[in-house]
């Protein structure tokens, strides 16, 4: 590669990365900023964070956000793992009509699906609470876990399987001890998307909740009408570094597990 | 019905339109080792699947030690894969590997500890037990796969070109020792290949395939002596293939024109006048002379090519028409001649084969 091409190119990556972690990194440093307007430096202080603790609106949020998740994770990666492992072994008829369908949630408008779920709600005449928020999740991280899962099913060796059936494993027993072991890494990606999916997800919570019990999107959006407080850039920093430590965490422990079987 | 190891009877598999497998009959013996020769897409894996019971047969039945088995998913068979790459578990260590099935059977820990280091032992593996497949050698995966099936005392071990993948001389020295396993164990072994240097060496009986259907079953020496069919004559070693027609005929020679040189060939297959067949002669059935002799019936040639291919010297001779004819010779006959020279081919009519023409239509 030419000298030229070569500054070029590195200038230009650094300028991308500028331009995704700037914002958050002014984010992170004003969240430690002891003045209530958001945009001059005025010196360091932890109060935002003790404010933050001490808000049990936020707090109330913050579990509402985090009971919602892991509902989400919990159905979207069983029914996700089902459907792919189905999608993925058997022949059906209308087989690309039904894995078609499947994707249409990753693509269609999140608000098309939020108005579609709350037209339903009102005709069963469903109370609005904060229960009726999973559903959607629901059905935009499954199309996720899906997606996951046949990549990871794809890169499967079929043979595996039939060896196991050869040496006497029925289904079941194919299944945990060969099928799962291998996928598993997928299923922990699938999961870890459904969590992060639901956790941040904001039109479909908006319009599907009920009042008085908010997630913290929806809840962020509300104060933010109000103008930026540093508590939500506390808040956001903590979302940050929760974020980056499981992706870290989940990163590495997959990465030993791919290394273990020769990374299939 | 029980007669034999394994008998399939009119076995056939259809994928979508075409047969991989068409109407089928085997009986493969107790302790035989039995191989599957032919061409690559000829169902030699298609025929496996189906006796493991991976693909069900489009129709015909299947007995494994006299019990009918077309309705035992496979993990109730009692026989078990070698596969084509092996399909090692990536998860597992050679030991866990080794283990599944008998894990599967619900045998005793201190007897799977047992049999498992016996059966490490018997493919000299013993140090490997702790190791992930993937830290092993091409041969040494292959010798794990054996184990690993070995260790059930399968009634039946089917193997998919397990040698496919090594080099040649690991191939050769790993064909002795499955040969040797085999007649420890006294196991019966069908086994799979295109190789036919393979099937020769470490087989009790071949079975030639081609699309689908059986072409030829016998020893070894059979198949490459008496091939039945053109197919068959073609594919194992080297031949010449003539194709005429039958001139004149008596009781024991008929004469068959080809090419405009007029060859004998045994009349032992009732030909008529005018029928259209092919000749198959081995090139080491063939006398190559430098000078025409009026007592024995020659074909004259012209020399193209010699390939010295250490014990013998291979001639390529060609026909006024240009087809081509090899022969085995010693080097100094040839000493005097070179590219272009007249050559005269003669052999006894017995030892050539010849095949009605019909099968043409049949292949
Ligand atoms: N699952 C399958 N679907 C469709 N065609 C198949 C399938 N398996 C094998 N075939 C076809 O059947 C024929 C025989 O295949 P196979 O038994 O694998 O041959 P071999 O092992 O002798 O090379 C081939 O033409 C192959 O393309
Ligand atoms: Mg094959």
């Amino acid at each position: 590669m030419r000298e030229g091409t070569k500054k070029t190119l590195f200038v230009f990556t650094i300028l991308v990365f500028a331009f995704f972690y700037i914002p958050i990194l002014v984010l992170m440093v004003f969240s430690f900023n002891d003045s209530k307007i958001g945009t001059v430096w005025t010196g360091f202080t932890f109060d935002w964070y003790i404010r933050l603790f001490s808000n049990s609106q936020i707090i109330d949020a913050a579990f509402n956000s985090l009971f919602i998740a892991i509902v989400t994770t919990v159905i979207s990666t069983v029914l996700g793992t089902l459907a792919a492992l189905t999608l993925h072994r058997y022949g059906f008829p209308g087989k690309r009509t039904v894995g078609f369908v499947f994707y249409i949630p990753v693509v269609i408008p999140d608000i098309v699906l939020a108005v579609a779920l709350l037209v339903l709600y009102s005709f069963l005449n469903v109370k609005l609470g904060l229960a009726t928020v999973i559903p959607g999740h629901v059905v935009f991280a499954t199309s996720f876990v899906i997606l996951v899962l046949l990549a990871r099913l794809a890169g499967l060796d079929k043979a595996l399987e039939e060896a196991a059936k050869d040496l006497g494993a029925n289904e079941w027993h194919t299944f945990w001890k060969v099928t799962f072991p291998l996928i598993y890494p997928g299923i922990l990606a699938g999961a870890l998307l459904a969590f992060t999916i639901s956790l941040d997800e904001f039109v479909v919570a908006f319009f599907t909740t009920g009042p008085g019990s908010n997630t913290l999107p929806v809840l962020v959006y509300s104060m933010v009408r109000r103008g930026v407080s540093p508590e939500i850039n506390a808040l956001s920093t903590i979302l940050i570094l929760a974020v980056v430590l499981v992706i870290v965490i989940v990163g590495w422990r997959m990465n030993r597990m791919n290394k273990q079987q020769g990374g299939i | 019905m029980a007669e034999g190891m394994v008998r399939l009877e009119n076995i056939s598999k259809k994928f979508a339109n075409t047969y991989a497998v068409k109407e089928l009959n085997l009986d493969i013996k107790t302790g035989e080792f039995l191989t599957l020769l032919g061409p690559s897409g000829c169902g030699k894996t298609s025929t496996l699947r189906v006796i493991a019971g991976f693909e069900k047969p489009t129709s015909g039945n299947i007995w494994i030690d006299g019990k009918k088995v077309d309705k035992i998913e496979p993990y109730n068979r009692e026989v078990n894969t070698v596969f084509q790459s092996y399909s090692l578990f990536p998860h597992m260590t050679v030991a866990d590997n080794v283990a599944f099935g008998l894990k599967m059977k619900k045998v005793s820990k201190q007897d799977i500890k047992n049999k498992v280091k016996e059966a490490l032992n018997l493919v000299q593996l013993e140090n490997f037990a702790a190791r992930k497949p993937k830290n092993l050698s091409g041969g040494q995966q292959q010798r794990i796969a054996i184990a690993r099936a070995i260790v059930n005392n399968p009634k039946v071990l089917l193997l998919d070109e397990p040698l496919g993948a090594l080099d040649l001389k690991l191939r050769k020295q790993m064909q002795l020792e499955l040969k040797q396993l085999q007649q420890e164990l006294g196991m019966t072994f069908i086994y799979v290949t295109h190789d036919q240097e393979e099937a020769l060496t470490m087989s009790d009986r071949i079975v030639i395939m081609n699309q689908g259907k059986i072409e030829q079953t016998g020893l070894p020496d059979e198949i490459y002596e008496k091939p039945a069919t053109k197919f068959v004559a073609d594919f194992i070693g080297e031949t010449n293939l003539f194709e005429g027609k039958v001139m004149q005929t008596n009781d024991t020679y008929a004469t068959m024109e080809c090419a405009g040189q007029y060859i004998i060939i045994p009349n032992n297959q009732n030909f008529l006048e005018n029928e259209s067949v092919y000749m198959s002669i081995r090139p080491e059935k063939i006398k190559v002379s430098a000078h025409a002799n009026d007592k024995v019936k020659q074909l004259k040639v012209i020399m193209k090519d010699e390939i010295y291919i250490g014990s013998v010297t291979k001639i390529i001779a060609a026909f006024p028409d240009g087809q081509e004819v090899v022969a085995h010779g010693s080097r100094d006959i040839f000493k005097r001649c070179s590219q272009g020279s007249q050559l005269y081919l003669s052999w006894e009519p017995a030892d050539s084969i010849v095949f009605k023409m019909k099968e043409k239509l049949e292949v």
